[in-house]
């Protein structure tokens, strides 16, 4: 036991440190993953991220993975722009409003089919938003309630009416969960149709081995000539992101979706990756709870807004990849305000309002963070020792996901965090959720309830003139941001990181990407 | 059965208490593991006077700094001290482990005693206990306590407790299974002396060093639980500092500052060591001549 | 026959064993908070989406009536319905049980082939420095966290020292695993090997240094036969104990490497649906992991008696 034991020791350490020692990559910068050259044709394609799907069912799934996966199965009408903030032409090739403005007549796209080869009519089209909407309340059908009916005079032409001025209506037809599919799920029922969709998207199902794999291939029907470019392409779920950045280095993967941000440096320097940072709709914000009574109090809640140094936690937590929200509303979304006057930091301002409120001595608070969840233990952890220094002791509740969302949407929370990304190229899904008290969420489970913001969003959702609305939505951005219902944190970029090989891939605001631009160079 | 036998018990079973002082010093493994073990424990118990730095202050400012003066192991994620860190979670880490450990040690122990001396119906029952207890998925179990409970410290020991008793209690078993034939215990017996008697000064004795032996290893094991629970988010809560803690917020870092859990891995494994030391040494001492 | 009678009535004891552990899991998931609706919809839940889930999920009843369905359903084989991703239960069980069953068994086969030769060279050299080497092994080696040795060993192995294994992932074919889970099953292995070497030496030693060890050789059998026989025998119930004693340990340290190198085995399953709240799964793998232990540690118990004389029954 005498020399050897500690040399044997020694030893082991030093290949470990070794190991770890190759690790933070150098050398030149890596190419550049944008529009270099003509598309080329062919390919398989890998794509490694966070979370397993969990169905195919566009009228009631509601998580991400599952969205970015059927949205290349099943398209809409119109979909979202680029830059997030209106809506294109898509299975429809144009629309015409009434003067009533309560009757759109779609004009569809020739020569559009199926991946089964059958031509997409206005049947299809009349069928697959009724189905959308019957969902109500339980599925994505409530942002189709504003439609009275559908008809469909010719096979190219579909009718809609709502029944009463609708403004969100064309983003809402651009809502994935009112893709086209086959009428009457081409004679089967919802539920077996949904683990095989079909639809006139540039990939057709493959299959899925689930908790594994998820495969789609090329759809030979697709209806714009020359695209997809590429022949297949794996969703893989890995959940551990150090096993996600390796795959895509050693080649078992072309794209990673969401790398730590503390990689993101280390990857934009790697030879042979693109590390990309899309604009995004997600802003993050901490929940205050109306309901735990320290909370009712605007001055409290001011203060905490004040005594939050959100660049100090954009460095440390983002690495800088960031920047402070000054509204619960972010840029990429229309009717954004950027003069909107969200409180930053500045702990004078935070300690004086404290002291006009009914707490100065302060008070303590509990804060819901998710066990496991790296960045919000961070987070966490930071306001601990901000709002400390205006007398708010903060107490850190870890509680798994599962039971994370329960307690906020059931308010046992006080303090929590949570997030948004858009769905649709209009404020108005967000700002009802997030400030009307009596919609679903109860503004954002916050019990928040000012009866002038409430009354302007009802008027911007009948509101059809762009100055009309950005007027209201204005006033809304300004009194949230003075009533401090939330702490608006601050907004981050979509980050991917792929093989410099792959070209064409663009993720837009809404979080969602068109694989059938995307090719590989071979 | 008789694994225990398997994992190099006695086979002779005679009364050696009082060797213990007389070899002690003289049994390299066991100095070696006092010393590292000594050591692990006395840097951590002094440490407000090894360093200045608060192990919770966060300096967002110098986020994942290199060594310096100040900072002899750089700072965290957070800004945080590491050095400092690593001495202050120690005294968590090590006293929660030592004392999850006694709990299981006794339980165990005792019901081993008694499935073993006693056979039949007392063995069944306790054997099957046995079963149910290893056949629950121990997260499962962890996550119910977190609700109860809440997360930290006391969840840990109480789940400790619950599911590691079973080691201790076949170990004691096998043990007694084997040692209860021996003849001076036949002998007693027929001689008229009480089970009690027989148990607590004749068989305990001899077949309780295995279970001290396994008890060293077992304190690794419980830092080891403590550590897999810091990856799950379920482990000490922060911002009291572990190592468990600190390996598993290192992880994400592991392709950028490898350091981070490497530095808390090194130490668990040093404190590891010591341990295991002193569990080679024990059985050493402990064997008859 | 009276190890027959002994093995039947251990299987007889197994049931109530494995009703009591799907009763306590039953209730401890149910009775914990976390709504397997409310995680399932995220921020888009609703009063009315979630009572619709709940409804459609048979979760507004009572728990124990929640039970009783339960058990009703299994004894006719059915597992249920995973609440996410809406297939059977049992296909998502034996689509991964391969994966963990290929890690456990490769990972021992590594842990066998490391801690043999290192335990007969320390056994046979005791006390010089070979075997001071090997028995450093353990010491230090029990001390690893298994998700740290994981990664760094992808890191190694997988990337910088060139690229010689795929960074995680189950593979194709019987080669492909063996190529993928490599890794994966050392990392088992270096896990096992500290307690396998350690055991495995100590009854080596008591055979070399036992009686019919001197015996033999003053018969003049050569040392190679001698240890080859009784060492060998005794070493395989060494490795038998030591491993049916870690099954359960194995299985619930195979969650945190089948996370690492993302293996779609049972135990992330079991993980996943845990934190979702999938109550069939979670009921489902109990089940299975129950029925796993209780029969590898009545397999070690018999192997065990069969192969040590020692050993009596009650």
């Amino acid at each position: 036991m005498k020399v050897t034991a500690p040399v044997v020791l020694l030893v082991m350490c030093l290949v470990a440190l070794a190991a770890g020692c190759g690790g933070s990559g150098g050398g030149s910068s890596g190419g550049s993953g944008g529009s270099a050259g003509t598309p080329q044709h062919g390919g398989n394609i890998t794509i490694g991220w966070s979370a397993e799907p969990q169905s195919m069912d566009k009228e009631n799934v509601f998580d991400n993975q599952s969205i970015w996966v059927l949205e290349q199965i099943m398209e809409p009408l119109y979909t979202v722009s680029p830059d997030g903030k209106s809506v294109k032409p898509w299975l429809a090739k144009s629309v015409t409003l009434s003067p009533s403005k309560t009757t759109y007549t779609f004009h569809l796209r020739p020569g559009v089919e199926f991946s089964n080869g059958k031509k997409m009519t206005s049947a299809d089209v009349k069928f697959s938003i009724e189905q959308t909407k019957a969902t109500g309340s339980q599925g994505w059908g409530y942002l189709d309630s504003a439609i009275k009916d559908i008809k469909t005079p010719d096979p190219e032409t579909v009718v809609i009416d709502t029944k009463y001025k609708w403004a969100p209506f064309m983003a809402d037809i651009a809502l994935f969960a009112n893709g086209i599919v086959p009428n009457h799920y081409g004679g089967e029922t919802a539920k077996e149709f949904y683990t095989h969709p079909v639809g006139t998207g540039p990939f057709m199902w493959g299959h899925w081995t689930h908790g594994q794999e998820l495969v789609l291939k090329r759809n030979p029907h697709y209806w714009q000539k020359g695209k997809p470019y590429l022949d297949q392409i794996t969703f893989l779920t890995v959940t551990d992101t150090n096993t996600r950045q390796l795959q895509l280095q050693g080649g078992q993967e072309q794209i990673d979706q969401f790398p730590d941000w503390q990689t993101v440096n280390t990857l934009k320097s790697t030879p042979g990756i693109t590390m990309s940072l899309f604009n995004s709709t997600r802003t993050d914000y901490t929940m205050m709870n109306e309901r735990y009574a320290p909370l009712a109090d605007v001055h409290v809640r001011r203060a905490i807004s004040y005594a939050i140094d959100r660049n100090a936690i954009i460095k440390s937590v983002l690495f800088g990849h960031g920047q402070p929200a000054n509204s619960f509303m972010p840029p990429q979304v229309p009717f954004y305000d950027p003069k909107s006057p969200g409180l930053q930091y500045n702990l004078a301002q935070a300690k004086a309002e404290m002291a006009k409120s009914k707490f100065p001595n302060g008070f303590p608070v509990q804060m819901l963070v998710g066990a496991g969840v790296a960045d919000e233990k961070s987070i966490a952890q930071i306001y601990q020792q901000e709002l400390a220094k205006i007398g708010i002791k903060v107490t850190l509740k870890p509680v798994d996901p599962s039971v994370e969302f329960s307690d906020e949407q059931e308010f046992k929370y006080q303090l929590g965090l949570s997030y948004w990304t858009m769905d649709i190229a209009d404020p108005d899904e967000l700002v009802t959720f997030a400030v009307v008290p009596s919609a679903g969420a109860k503004s954002f489970y916050t019990d928040y309830n000012n009866p002038d913001v409430v009354n302007w969003t009802h008027t911007a959702e009948k509101t059809f003139s762009a100055s009309g609305r950005q007027d209201l939505y204005s006033k809304i951005q300004a009194q949230a941001a003075q009533d401090a219902f939330m702490v608006f944190m601050y907004y981050s970029p979509y980050r991917y990181a792929y093989t410099n090989k792959l070209h064409g891939f663009f993720v837009y605001p809404t979080g969602n990407f068109h694989m059938e631009d995307v090719w590989l160079s071979h | 059965m008789a694994i225990a036998v398997a994992e190099g018990a006695v086979d002779e079973v005679a009364e050696h208490r009082g060797g213990f002082r007389r070899r002690w010093y003289r049994t390299p493994a066991f100095v070696a593991g006092v010393l590292i073990l000594g050591t692990v424990v006395a840097m951590c118990v002094a440490a407000p006077v090894l360093t200045s730095q608060s192990p919770t202050h966060q300096d967002l400012n110098h986020i994942l700094a290199s060594p310096s003066a100040k900072h002899p192991l750089g700072t965290d994620q957070l800004g945080r001290d590491v050095f400092s860190r690593i001495l202050y979670g120690g005294r968590v880490d090590l006293r929660v482990a030592f004392l999850a450990v006694l709990l299981p040690f006794i339980i165990g122990t005792t019901l081993g005693c008694v499935s073993g001396y006693y056979g039949r119906f007392y063995d069944t029952t306790i054997m099957r206990l046995v079963d149910v207890v290893v056949a629950i998925p121990v997260y499962v179990l962890i996550i119910a306590m977190v609700f109860v409970l809440g997360p930290g410290a006391r969840s840990i020991y109480i789940a400790i407790t619950f599911v590691g008793w079973v080691s201790y209690a076949r170990i004691i078993r096998g043990e007694i299974l084997v040692a209860k034939r021996q003849e001076y215990i036949l002998a007693a017996r027929a001689a008229g002396f009480r089970d009690g008697r027989i148990i607590t000064r004749h068989l305990l004795p001899n077949v309780v060093t295995q279970a001290i032996v396994y008890a060293m290893s077992d304190i690794v094991l419980d830092i080891l639980f403590i550590v897999t629970l810091g990856y799950f988010g379920l482990g000490i809560q922060p911002p009291v500092p572990d190592w468990g803690g600190m390996i598993a917020d290192g992880q994400a870092f592991l392709t950028t500052n490898w350091e981070l859990s490497t530095i808390p891995g090194v130490v668990v494994v040093i404190t590891a060591l010591g341990l295991s030391l002193i569990g080679d040494g024990l059985a050493d001492l402990l064997r008859p001549e | 026959m009276d190890r027959f009678a002994y093995i039947l009535r251990r299987l007889v004891q197994a049931i109530p064993v494995l009703f009591g552990v799907t009763l306590i899991v039953f209730f401890m998931i149910h009775l914990v908070p976390g709504d397997p609706a409310r995680t399932m919809l995220g921020v888009h839940a609703t009063p009315k989406r979630v009572a619709a889930l709940h409804r459609e999920w048979g979760l507004d009843r009572s728990v124990p009536e929640q039970y009783w369905i339960y058990l009703k359903r299994v004894l006719h084989g059915n597992l249920g319905t995973s609440l996410f991703y809406r297939v059977s239960t049992a296909s998502l069980i034996t689509g991964r049980l391969p994966v963990t069953l290929w890690l456990i068994a490769y990972g021992t086969l590594l842990s066998i082939v490391i801690a043999l030769p290192l335990a007969t060279l320390a056994a046979t050299r005791k006390d010089r420095p070979a075997d001071q080497a090997v028995r450093a092994v353990p010491l230090v080696g029990l001390g690893f966290p298994p998700f740290w040795l994981g990664i760094m060993l992808l890191l190694a192995f997988g990337l910088h020292l060139g690229r010689l294994f795929p960074v995680g992932g189950y593979g194709n074919g019987f080669v492909g695993h063996l190529h993928s889970m490599f890794l994966p099953a050392l990392t088992v292995a270096l896990g096992i090997s500290p307690l396998l070497i350690r055991s495995l030496r100590a009854s080596l030693l008591q055979v070399l240094e036992s009686d019919y060890v001197t015996t033999a050789r003053s018969k003049g059998l050569s040392e190679r036969r001698v240890l080859a026989r009784h060492a060998l025998r005794n070493a395989v119930v060494s490795t038998v104990a030591v491993l049916g004693v870690n099954i359960a340990f194995l299985i619930g340290a195979t969650v945190v490497i089948e996370q690492v190198f993302a293996l779609p085995g049972i135990g992330q399953l079991m993980l996943n649906s845990i934190f979702q709240r999938d109550f069939p799964v979670v009921q489902g793998v109990t089940l299975v992991f129950g029925i796993m232990v209780v029969l590898v540690y009545l397999a070690t118990d018999v192997l065990h008696s069969l192969l040590d004389p020692r050993v009596r029954f009650d």
